[in-house]
């Protein structure tokens, strides 16, 4: 009988200690190298580069006010993976375009032919809302540092589709510019997953 | 006895093969390796930048206009920045799977084309030219 009901109690612990796990997860890392300065932490920042949008304005992350950033590297011509990353990215701004908190944005690698106006008429196409989903590009080289920043792998290949190889990859970036998860654009569950991640960071972030 | 336990095999077996969801399992190889990247897996496209494929304007399609299609492709479109690409490496028994597993899984045609046709339309798409 005693027996027995240490055997409920460990159960019960267990179980209410699985729940406090679930309720209060991790926070999400900070993505990246970090220094010590000072004895500071400094952490990983993607660069707050000015770029130019599909409406031929400046673009600059610090300039969006209080949100979170769901980015992608793409090209408009790329016939390789973009239009399966494009899809997914559709199916999280479908999710959150009517959320002020977040922001979307679109960089082309491609800038020789990605001008504002081919921006402007590919985002139409698709359908979407360019208050709340940027189309941005930016002389070539800043671009594809850009890229590295945001540890997304783009390269100059003359042999892959359209002169360009690059990752799939969906980025999230918090309201201070650093990196704090992604997903594999090119695989769907990768992308269910990554709901769970924004929402997490959207708690995070507005917490207080 | 044992003619019974055969029966019940072979009639087993081929209720298996009836159900299958699509009898074109090539077809259904080829259009995941060269089609899906851009029609998408469900064949939903991508919103005006890339066509469905379940659109009645393909069900209208002439067999041999959606070969020469898939076989010539589609010049740059300076618009949209999109360009359906040829694929010349698809051979006729190949080409005629993937028309018959369209015409199933996305088109919901009742034709189904064979290969000696197929044959016929890759000489047709020589001079083939894409009409709107």
């Amino acid at each position: 009988m005693r027996n027995r009901s240490l055997f409920f109690a460990i159960i019960a612990l267990g179980y209410l200690s699985f729940c406090a796990c679930d309720s209060e997860p991790k926070p999400l890392p900070i993505l990246g190298e970090r220094d010590v300065k000072n004895g500071d932490t400094i952490y990983h920042q993607v660069p707050d580069m000015v770029l130019i949008d599909q409406d031929s304005q400046a673009f600059q992350l610090s300039k969006l006010g209080d949100k979170i950033v769901v980015a992608d590297f793409f090209f408009t011509s790329c016939p390789s993976i973009c239009p399966r990353v494009k899809k997914q990215m559709l199916r999280l701004y479908d999710k959150y375009k009517t959320d002020p908190r977040v922001m979307f944005v679109s960089h082309s690698i491609d800038p020789r032919h990605d001008t504002p106006s081919v921006l402007k008429t590919y985002a139409s196409n698709l359908g979407i809302n360019t208050v709340d989903w940027k189309y941005v590009t930016g002389d070539k080289d800043s671009i594809f540092h850009l890229a590295d920043q945001y540890f997304v792998s783009v390269v100059d290949d003359p042999s892959a589709p359209s002169g360009f190889d690059h990752s799939g990859r969906i980025i999230l970036v918090d309201k201070n510019r650093h990196v704090r998860g992604y997903c594999e654009g090119v695989d769907p569950e990768s992308v269910t997953g990554f709901f769970k991640t924004i929402d997490q960071l959207l708690a995070e972030e507005y917490a207080k | 006895m044992r003619s019974n336990l055969l029966f019940l095999l072979l009639g087993g077996l081929f209720i298996f093969y009836a159900c299958q969801p699509n009898p074109y399992r090539q077809g259904k190889d080829l259009y995941g390796a060269h089609c899906a990247g851009c029609h998408s897996d469900d064949g939903s496209g991508l919103a005006k930048l890339i066509p469905a494929l379940d659109t009645t304007k393909l069900k209208l399609r002439e067999p041999k206009e959606l070969v020469c299609l898939i076989r010539n492709g589609l010049p740059f479109d300076s618009l949209t920045r999109q360009q359906m690409p040829a694929n010349k490496e698809i051979n006729e028994v190949e080409m005629t799977n993937l028309i018959n597993f369209l015409g199933t899984r996305y088109i919901h045609s009742e034709r189904v084309v064979r290969v000696e046709e197929v044959q016929a339309m890759y000489t047709a798409c020589q001079s083939w030219k894409h009409k709107d």
